[in-house]
């Protein structure tokens, strides 16, 4: 039976019919067309699904869709400023070198931008707890990390 | 040499898109009318199949079309030995066999559909490893052809190995085994087909090989009875690739069958599951190597016996063969060299290319077996390798002609930066340190008869340029380092230039993404095309500035004199001139590379590539001798990559080589038991994470290869290829251990240090 | 995925409630586990009744017992103060479980109520004789871990049941704990074999010169350091995860160790004790004999970490 949510996404209040047994990825990209956030597993193993709520990293394709009711949610979509500048995370993972194939990237900049709300100032061992949960098969990693740390110190 | 830029970091030109979500890869692709298309699976590794009823599925509202194998034209075979039809009948050879197929009006229609399908089996007994397959009690595969040995012809014969196994001073004899793993793309698999009214073909597709994939398609057309059509395969962002895309798979001629029958688009995408046990692995192997030196240390020998289990069917993974014979003939100097290697059927999974093709699983055994040989001499491996290092000008027993090469260069550097001599045999039963080389194909590959590439190049009326390739970026930075010959060729920036590659109805032809060859030949196709290109601007700008042609230089889009630099004219406006009046002319310029290399003769001998990268790791490794667990300290990978094009990207390119490489050695194995996955998720088969890092120190080695686009030679695969020899001949100088199996878990560490300290 | 109604209750009883009255019910809290089990067909709830909005379960508090509710999340735990100083062990488990998204919705309650044999939460909460209260139609009731426990998967309580909280008692002087996973990667892994001991001791020599460097990393020394101190075991607790169907405590080796001063030998013996107190099986994820291996070399290692946190706790 079809219900109705309420919630902010993206900065934005909107108001949609969902199924209950939908997942958020599900609503986000097969109803809302946001197809920004990827699925790269659908059992939470990978991060690629990595969304905002109310300020924490959860994985979206596990997340029941009728949990986010009066919830914040930020996607992919939703960190660039509203003239299209790019936030400061994004920049980072452009010009350290950070993109590869490219799709666990928005992901991993949601599990970072996460961090970075939290915490100003994370240490390496932060910043590895933080996208522990994103796997990436092209970079290493490493010039992940550097992306990171190019954005907080912009950002700080 | 001063570059503007070549040489620079530049990002990739696609990062924008990818950073912002607005990037699409397959699954995000959506076309009205599109329908949801999956595959049902056998249940069972080897069985005949009685009957198919698929008269539940055909019922349920929102299927269009169900198919099985009497859809498809008799005979109708896919893969180089034609032995892989694309639906299944009389008999299942493996649980990734494909049975059935639906499509739908929704995804969870069409589970639901295959859900219903309905297929008695009579099970059969099934081998599961290629030695039990090729005994005369085995059951048979493929009945038609009588055997379970693959009539493939895998011998190199170099030299006289008998006698120079009788003359060495020293010979050492191993066995190693390496496993399958699978490249775990971060998207899965997937394409969409449709036909139009006159029913040309589009693929949207993930393929490596657009060209190549192009007439693999057209040939299904003609067996489907659809004559002289067009086929266009349009790439969408690629998300992962490592080789897993080099061949086309059933699932994508389903799509293309569903597709004819509903007359609409059909998606197929692969869930992870079924990314896992229904893709092709990197083909395992079993190797007997042996090798032998004279009391100096030079090597006399290599001899090498390999097996592999090639599953049910066939795909590359049964020509690694072909590339394994590189390192095996031409890694080091080693004069007589003798090679053979089987290829056995069984119920399993079968392989296809991954990072390195063979390459790493035959560089694991010889790296590994050269420590060994090492020892047995009483020669410091660094001295060994240093002795018989191949050079620049040699040509190899394989009939390799060694242009540039660096590799002494990177077994010095490695040397060095882990203080070799200090830490070698001084770790005190938990630390060591190791090394390995590595030989790859650095100039190309003539694996086909052509290994060409082409390039055609437009200039527009406002200085920008579009450069049309047949090379594909899966990732790897194609389209960044293009831009960046072209715009150092011309004089332009590289944000004035454009790179197309993913549509096959604009863009010429390529072999493909493989061995390495994007930034060799695309690169140099495109070089070339820009230097054509440049002679016309030259002519165009010597009217304008009423100068000679050679007085003339560009920079960042502006054409100056020489002698004279206040005579000057964007290019923008010189164009203009030439285009924008009677009579005017238009700029464009093309180019076909096919790199100065050879195809393999029937003995496999000849220059395969137009040059060759070479490289070398050093690991330093602590082991818990209490839990077997290896921590790595220190991380050295030193290549000779013939000039840096784009360090930024030539760095990614080795560290995502390196965690993969340590992965292999270490932590990824598929776990297969009766011919059934037993891990196929990410929770279990274990990819590393970003805990799981370690500090990686690059060394750039740069060679200046003439051939090479501004000196530039491969680098997308030899990042992987000598890390897990290094690790294992780490873990031998700490604990005195040689795990000659991948991967090298904790188990077996722990396991063989028990048996040493107490053997039986 | 098969479709199912989502409910949020705000209380207990409107839980109850409504589990009594839907078909084919579920309770669900982070949901890391039970989506998983409907996409993967294991399970097909056609009601799932989240028990992630009421508020009493989502409460840590301190008072003469350490509470910690049911649905309080992974992170939640590993931003308490009190549980990483005093309650170690069951910060160390926290800590390693799944990644920062799985941990920012998952709850202590349904990684105990899963019961896996390798659930992350179970060994320390077992090594602090955590008592598990449940709320049912009945009223309250409340059930010690141990018993808790039944099977791979199953625990004891019936299906409309609710896990409220857990209890954990607070701790003499002196008393220190620690979990150690035993994993194939450093991050998103099952335990291949899980240890947690909880220790409290008296000090019987020299306890102004009591100061053991945590980052020794020569286990050799740690013992020999220990052992000029006197150091006599008044309760130990060692709990072992993954070697047996359910999550289990080496009740002989803490009989053997109770009371005893802690030296080199001793700590040598409980931890074969213990190993031979666990029986592990050959699966995909590890092989038995190594299991068992890992059981005598984790044990000691946590022995050693549980008193050096027990000594620093005091300082």
């Amino acid at each position: 039976m079809k219900k109705i949510l309420r919630f902010n996404l993206n900065g934005e209040e909107i108001e949609v019919e969902v199924e209950p047994h939908w997942t958020l990825l599900y609503l986000l990209r097969e109803v809302l067309k946001l197809k920004g956030t990827k699925e790269g597993c659908g059992y939470g193993e990978c991060g690629a699904c990595t969304v905002v709520i109310d300020g924490k990293a959860v994985n979206s394709c596990l997340y029941p869709v009728m949990e986010v009711q009066g919830k914040k949610v930020i996607t992919i979509e939703g960190i660039s400023k509203p003239d299209g500048d790019l936030h400061p995370l994004q920049r980072a993972f452009i010009e350290e070198g950070a993109v590869q194939c490219g799709f666990c990237t928005p992901g991993m900049i949601m599990s970072a931008y996460a961090l970075l709300e939290e915490k100003k100032d994370p240490d390496l061992e932060d910043i590895k707890e933080a996208i522990e949960g994103n796997l990436c098969r092209c970079t290493g990693y490493i010039k992940i990390i550097d992306a990171i740390n190019v954005a907080k110190r912009r950002m700080g | 040499m001063n570059f503007n830029v070549v040489g620079q970091k530049i990002p990739k030109k696609d990062a924008p898109l990818k950073v912002t979500g607005q990037a699409i890869y397959i699954d995000d692709v959506e076309l009205p009318g599109m329908l949801y298309g999956k595959i049902l699976f056998s249940k069972y590794p080897h069985a005949r199949i009685l009957n198919i009823d698929t008269s539940k599925a055909e019922k349920l509202f929102g299927v269009k079309a169900v198919l099985t194998a009497k859809d498809f034209p008799p005979n109708f075979r896919i893969g180089f030995m034609k032995d892989n039809p694309p639906l299944k009948s009389g008999k299942v050879l493996s649980t990734r066999d494909e049975i059935a197929a639906v499509c739908a009006i929704s995804p969870e229609i069409a589970e639901e559909a295959i859900n219903l399908i309905e297929v008695e089996y009579e099970v059969l007994p099934g081998v599961f490893d290629p030695i039990t397959a090729m005994r005369e009690d085995s059951p048979i595969l493929h009945e038609e052809i009588g055997s379970n040995v693959l009539k493939l012809p895998w011998k190199l014969t170099c030299g006289d190995v008998e006698k120079a196994k009788k003359e060495s001073a020293y010979v050492v004899e191993d066995t190693f085994t390496t496993q399958w793993v699978t490249h775990c793309c971060m998207a899965t698999s997937g394409c969409v087909a449709y036909f139009d009214v006159n029913n040309n073909l589009t693929m949207y597709s993930n393929t490596q090989i657009p060209s190549l994939a192009q007439n693999d398609f057209l040939e299904a057309l003609q067996a489907f009875g659809l004559k002289n059509k067009r086929v266009r395969i349009i790439q969408v962002t690629i998300g992962g690739g490592f080789g897993s895309k080099l061949d086309t798979y059933p699932y994508e001629y389903i799509a293309i069958l569903l597709a004819l029958k509903t007359r609409r688009p059909v998606k197929i995408v692969f869930s992870r599951d079924e990314e896992f046990f229904a893709t092709s692995p990197r083909q395992c192997t079993i190797t007997k190597i042996s090798q032998g030196c004279d009391k100096e240390g030079r090597l006399t020998f290599r001899e090498v016996e390999m097996m592999l289990d090639n599953g049910a069917y066939t795909s590359w993974g049964a020509t690694t063969p072909s590339v394994m014979m590189m390192p095996i003939s031409s890694l080091y100097k080693v004069p007589n060299v003798k090679y053979t290697a089987k290829c056995v059927y069984t119920n399993n999974t079968y392989c296809q290319a991954m990072r390195g093709y063979g390459n790493p699983q035959a560089t694991f055994a010889i790296e590994s077996s050269l420590d060994h040989l090492a020892e047995e001499s009483g020669i410091d491996p660094y001295d060994l390798r240093m002795i018989n290092a191949n050079e620049p000008g040699e040509i190899t027993p394989q009939g390799f002609k060694v242009t540039t090469c660096g590799l002494k260069e990177c077994i010095e550097e490695v040397a060095k930066r882990l203080n070799w001599k200090e830490k070698r045999g001084k770790g005190q039963g938990k630390r060591g340190v190791g090394m390995a080389s590595l030989i790859h194909v650095g100039g190309g590959a003539r694996v086909y008869k052509s290994d060409g590439c082409g390039t055609i190049i437009k200039m527009d009326d406002f200085g920008k340029v579009d450069v049309f390739t047949g090379a594909s970026d899966i990732g790897q930075g194609a389209d960044t380092v293009i831009a960046q010959i072209v715009a150092e060729e011309i004089g332009i920036t590289v944000e004035d230039v454009n790179v197309i590659h993913n549509d096959t109805d604009v863009c010429p032809w390529d072999v493909g993404v493989h061995a390495s060859r994007t930034t060799f030949v695309a690169g140099n196709s495109a070089l070339y095309a820009a230097r054509k290109m440049k002679a016309k601007l030259l002519e165009i700008i010597s009217k304008v500035l009423e100068v000679p042609e050679d007085d003339i230089v560009i920079k960042n889009g502006v054409a100056y004199s020489k002698s004279n630099p206040e005579k000057s004219v964007p290019l923008a406006r010189a164009i203009r001139r030439a285009h924008f009046t009677r009579g005017g002319c238009m700029l464009m310029a093309e180019h076909f590379y096919d790199p100065n290399n050879e195809n393999l003769d029937k003995e496999f001998k000849g220059n395969l590539s137009a040059a060759y990268a070479y490289g070398t790791h050093g690991v330093e490794v602590e082991v818990d001798t209490e839990t077997g667990k290896v921590k790595i300290l220190k991380y050295v990978a030193a290549h000779d990559v013939g000039r840096a094009i784009n360090p930024l990207l030539l760095e990614g390119q080795i560290y995502g080589g390196v965690l993969q490489g340590i992965g292999y050695a270490l932590s990824e194995r598929m776990i297969y038991e009766g011919g059934y996955l037993k891990n196929g998720n990410f929770l279990d088969y274990k990819i590393l994470t970003v805990r799981d890092v370690v500090p990686v120190e690059t060394v750039i080695v740069e060679t200046d290869e003439k051939e090479g686009p501004f000196g530039a030679k491969g680098i997308g695969e030899p990042g992987l290829v000598p890390t897990a020899p290094a690790i294992a001949n780490a873990i031998y100088d700490a604990i005195g251990v040689r795990i000659k199996d991948l991967p090298i878990t904790p188990e077996k560490i722990l396991r063989a240090l028990k048996e040493k300290s107490s053997p039986k | 995925m098969k479709a199912f109604e989502y409910h949020i209750p705000k209380s207990l009883d409107e839980a109850l409630t409504l589990f009594k009255s839907l078909k084919n019910p579920m309770y669900v809290a982070g949901g890391t586990d039970v989506i998983v089990n409907i996409k993967r067909k294991k399970i097909s709830p056609e009601n799932l009744i989240s028990l992630r909005n009421i508020e009493p379960l989502k409460v840590i508090e301190k008072g003469d017992v350490l509470r910690i509710g049911s649905c309080v999340t992974h992170e939640d735990i590993l931003r308490n103060r009190e549980i990483e100083r005093y309650y170690s062990a069951l910060y160390d488990a926290t800590s390693k479980i799944g990644s920062k998204q799985i941990r920012n919705v998952a709850t202590i309650g349904g990684n105990i109520c899963n019961a896996a044999p390798s659930a992350d939460t179970a060994c320390p909460l077992l090594v602090f004789d955590a008592i598990v209260r449940i709320y049912g139609e009945s009223g309250e009731r409340s059930v010690p871990l141990d018993d808790f426990f039944v099977g791979p998967g199953l625990v004891s309580k019936k299906e409309n049941e609710i896990v409220t909280c857990f209890e954990l008692p607070i701790f003499s002087p002196y008393t220190g704990s620690a979990y150690i996973k035993h994993s194939r990667r450093e991050a998103m892994d099952l335990a291949m074999v899980g240890v947690a001991t909880r220790l409290t001791f008296s000090v019987g020599k020299d306890l102004e010169n009591l100061k053991i460097e945590l980052r020794e990393r020569d286990l050799g020394k740690l013992e020999e350091e220990i052992s000029l101190h006197d150091l006599e075991i008044r309760e130990v607790r060692i709990a072992m995860g993954v070697v047996a169907p359910r999550p289990k405590r080496a009740k002989e080796a803490e009989a053997y160790l109770t009371g005893k001063v802690l030296n080199r030998e001793t700590i040598r013996r409980a931890t074969e004790i213990a190993m031979d107190e666990a029986h592990p099986r050959d699966t995909i994820r590890g092989e038995a004999w190594y299991r068992k291996e890992m059981v005598r070399v984790l044990t000691r290692r946590a022995i050693l970490l549980s008193v050096i946190r027990g000594i620093e706790s005091q300082s």
